[in-house]
């Protein structure tokens, strides 16, 4: 069976949950999966809090500014062994001609509030990339790890 | 058998009859469960179990050195556990001793900040600060931070967020211990705590902190007086 | 519909319910229809119940804020979960015209201040501290 492309190489089968927007509601269920997702893998309420929080975000971007687009969900560890969430939102969507100046703040009240979302996530992930492409998507990657507290 | 066997285990007394426990347990028919080795591993080392288990192996028939030290390989993860959640609690012991959130009055807390700030005690502090003040409905929180050698921008950052969280809980903020030089520097660097009152000591801040609480108790009672002498007023507690 | 609840002339609302951006826009239609139904004079959004608020629910609150003020209706937060709060400093997002309170109590002593919604972090114009 062909490797599925859900844009900018990302490949379903290496998530351990994807879940797609398509509806309004999709955005509150992104919420409820990863919200379980961070709970069962041992993270803490606060940044449970800050996960759940993010993936709001990102999953309502998606739904707003492509349409459609995926959110897929994995563990990862980082050197130490540290573990930790990624979350990767991807769609196909109109993508942004300047990322830069959206995280800046932006120019336009569409620009100001996608602008919003993806700097306030950026502030709550532990690692933040973005990249984009007008007329070919967009591709926003975040991971949270786990405090050895 | 047992008897010849214990010596080769171990010459120490007190190991031979926790081998022998061992040993018991194992020819009995449910089998010998890993906390068994537990004591074992404490006293004498991973090294020694694992030879006195193999010894045991060869020696008795119907054992299975794999299977035994899998047993220690789980009485050992116990142990483990059992030493890193001792090793967290002082780590949080020695954290909250660092920073201590102390209540000095009725509904004013007050946090003595001392040393460097780096994001992972920041974000600490602000989650147990933000747990205090809503589980004692605070009305104040009192931050001095005299006790910081410089505030950078990092720094100010993570004060300003925290503010910022404390005060969405309806709880006032009072910042006092800014120094000359770190008065100096907060301007330089453009960070203004515009959205918390300033004291210029702990006495000043104490004094402020219990001026705001004096106002909302007046309040209260300015509006129990309103709800008791208005007639058509009250309260309607019902829906619509 | 949002069970409301009329405490004196202030309409308390208690949410209960996972905030979806589609709950988050039928709620405020229905509070600017019972502020001017009820005429009240301040509406208490308890969200103590609430253990996410992102970007768009907070810009949404702050809208039906200024909306309700231009109704001469102050709008105040009741509740706010600790996690939410720090989440939400964080992320930089600012909740206008929004006054903040710890309890009920201390909702209905903010409803009743005088002044614009947002409240600075120490209290309301009061004697000068001096000395």
């Amino acid at each position: 069976m062909p490797r599925q492309d859900l844009g900018f190489g990302v490949d379903p089968e290496s998530y351990d949950i994807v879940i797609h927007i398509r509806r309004e509601q999709d955005i509150a269920t992104a919420r409820q999966v990863v919200k379980n997702f961070a709970q069962e893998n041992g993270f803490s309420l606060a940044d449970v809090t800050k996960v759940t929080t993010a993936v709001s975000e990102l999953a309502r971007n998606v739904y707003r500014y492509a349409g459609t687009g995926s959110v897929c969900l994995r563990r990862t560890t980082r050197d130490h062994g540290t573990p930790g969430l990624e979350i990767v939102a991807v769609d196909r969507g109109p993508g942004i001609s300047d990322v830069a100046r959206v995280l800046a703040g932006g120019f336009s009240t569409y620009e100001r509030s996608l602008g919003i979302g993806l700097a306030g996530v950026r502030r709550l992930m532990d690692e933040f990339e973005i990249r984009s492409e007008p007329g070919a998507g967009t591709l926003v990657r975040v991971t949270k790890y786990r405090r050895s507290l | 058998m047992l008897e010849e066997l214990l010596p080769t285990l171990s010459n120490d007394p007190q190991a031979q009859s926790l081998w022998k426990d061992f040993l018991t347990a194992l020819s009995s028919p449910g089998g010998p469960s890993d906390q068994l080795l537990e004591p074992l591993l404490r006293t004498l080392g991973e090294e020694d179990v694992a030879s006195g288990l193999r010894r045991i192996a060869e020696t008795l028939p119907g054992s299975s050195e794999t299977e035994l030290l899998r047993l220690a390989l789980r009485a050992s993860g116990r142990i483990r556990r059992e030493l890193e959640d001792e090793a967290n609690r002082l780590r949080d012991t020695l954290r909250d001793l660092a920073t201590p959130i102390v209540r000095i009055w009725k509904d004013v807390l007050l946090v003595p900040l001392i040393g460097s700030l780096d994001s992972v005690r920041a974000e600490t502090l602000a989650e147990r600060l933000l747990e205090a003040a809503s589980a004692t409905r605070a009305k104040v929180v009192i931050v001095d931070v005299t006790g910081l050698p410089t505030i950078d921008t990092a720094v100010g950052g993570f004060l300003i967020e925290m503010f910022a969280a404390v005060r969405l809980l309806g709880t006032s903020v009072v910042l006092t211990g800014i120094r000359p030089n770190v008065a100096h520097t907060l301007v330089k660097l453009g960070i203004d705590f515009r959205m918390v009152g300033i004291a210029r000591d702990l006495e000043d801040a104490l004094r402020m902190s219990l001026e705001l609480v004096a106002n909302g108790e007046t309040e209260k009672k300015k509006r129990s007086a309103a709800a008791w002498n208005a007639p058509g007023e009250g309260n309607h507690d019902a829906a619509g | 519909m949002v069970p409301t609840i009329r405490v004196s002339d202030c309409l308390l609302v208690p949410i209960q319910v996972d905030l979806d951006d589609a709950t988050v826009e039928r709620l405020q239609q229905q509070l600017l229809r019972e502020i001017e139904a009820e005429r009240a004079q301040a509406v208490i959004l308890d969200v103590s119940m609430v253990d996410v608020i992102d970007s768009y629910i907070s810009y949404t609150i702050s809208e039906t804020a200024s909306m309700a003020r231009l109704m001469g209706c102050r709008t105040v937060l009741c509740g706010i979960r600790p996690h939410v709060a720090l989440t939400l400093a964080q992320m930089g997002v600012r909740l206008r015209n929004v006054a903040f309170a710890r309890d009920l109590e201390h909702a209905l002593i903010l409803a009743r201040r005088r002044g614009t919604g947002g409240v600075p972090g120490i209290a309301p114009p009061g004697p000068r501290v001096r000395g």
